[in-house]
């Protein structure tokens, strides 16, 4: 079992269609640049050196409040195993995916620059897929630590207060 | 004109990605525990020490590493300094994860979209046609799961 040690995303979803489809979007250019980004994004850069170690370059374009935006996120895979993990990270870069400081590229002071996403998948029948994806803020490396989400949940209700 | 995200001016007094430093400083189950019992209200060196079987140093250490994350704060009251939580990079800390989870909420719509229309364009070509399945609108994914084993917990 995968433990995250620090403040994360983590969606889960439950796809209708086999297990070597939903993994073929994640690893094949094509196919990821069709769904990933927000909508109205177009994805017109994709490239991926599909082997553990390999590159991974993501250009984005889509309309911001000041007229059409570019964004660009460079990294690495980390593992691949199809069809049920795949582990890469992900930084802000620019065109020439050079990696960037939050600051240089215009993201929100304190973001952090360097992110890793775990896609988890699991064939529930044949004809649908569970994914679990996981982005954390900086590798979760730190063995153990059970409990730390609802530890931080229960700082975060402190919060409210 | 595509305006790209160019770099800004460098801010003077934010190191380039003071979340990092938090997510670094929160990776560790002791200075959790600090964290933890700060959200309880403000404690001294002497006091956050108490719980633990490591040496005064030690836990000054931590608390070091989580003053310089941002995490806490020293007020100065009378001789001693006591610790207390600062809740605004704790916040940032979780808003930066929960805007993510939305952020990938919405490519996760996309995804079921496009094998959705993916599955809609196959049937069509397949030898033995199922139906009219174009015609029915492509539905969001729905978390259909077999079972809930959440749902036997007891309490």
């Amino acid at each position: 079992m995968t433990d995250t040690t620090t403040p994360h995303a983590r969606i889960e979803r439950t796809f209708d269609a086999p297990i070597d489809e939903v993994w073929r979007m994640w690893v094949e250019p094509s196919e990821f640049a069709a769904w990933y980004g927000p909508p109205g994004a177009e994805i017109p850069v994709c490239e991926m050196d599909v082997k553990e170690g390999g590159r991974r370059f993501v250009g984005m374009r889509m309309q911001g409040p000041d007229g059409e935006m570019q964004m660009w996120f460079v990294g690495a895979f980390v593992e691949i195993t199809a069809p049920t993990r795949l582990v890469y990270t992900e930084s802000l870069a620019n065109a020439d995916g050079d990696a960037l400081s939050p600051e240089e590229s215009g993201m929100p002071p304190g973001a952090p620059s360097d992110t890793q996403v775990t896609v988890e998948l699991q064939a529930i029948d044949d004809d649908r897929t569970a994914v679990v994806v996981r982005h954390v803020g900086i590798p979760a490396d730190s063995p153990g630590a059970m409990g730390w989400q609802m530890a931080l949940d229960k700082l975060a209700a402190h919060l409210d207060d | 004109m595509p305006t790209t995200h160019r770099p800004t001016e460098p801010t003077t007094d934010l190191t380039t990605d003071a979340l990092t430093d938090t997510f670094s400083a929160l990776a560790n189950p002791t200075r959790r525990a600090i964290l933890a019992r700060l959200s309880d209200g403000e404690a001294t060196v002497n006091e956050l020490a108490r719980p633990f079987e490591m040496t005064l140093p030690a836990v000054s250490k931590h608390i070091a590493v989580l003053e310089r994350a941002g995490l806490i704060e020293r007020r100065r009251s009378g001789t001693t300094r006591p610790c207390v939580l600062a809740r605004d990079r704790l916040r940032q800390a979780v808003e930066w994860a929960a805007a993510l989870e939305i952020e990938w909420t919405a490519r996760l719509d996309r995804l079921g979209d496009h094998l959705d229309a993916r599955t809609a364009s196959t049937s069509e070509v397949a030898a033995t046609p199922v139906s009219d399945r174009s015609a029915t609108p492509a539905t969001p994914t729905t978390p259909a799961r077999p079972t809930s084993p959440d749902e036997r917990n007891p309490g």
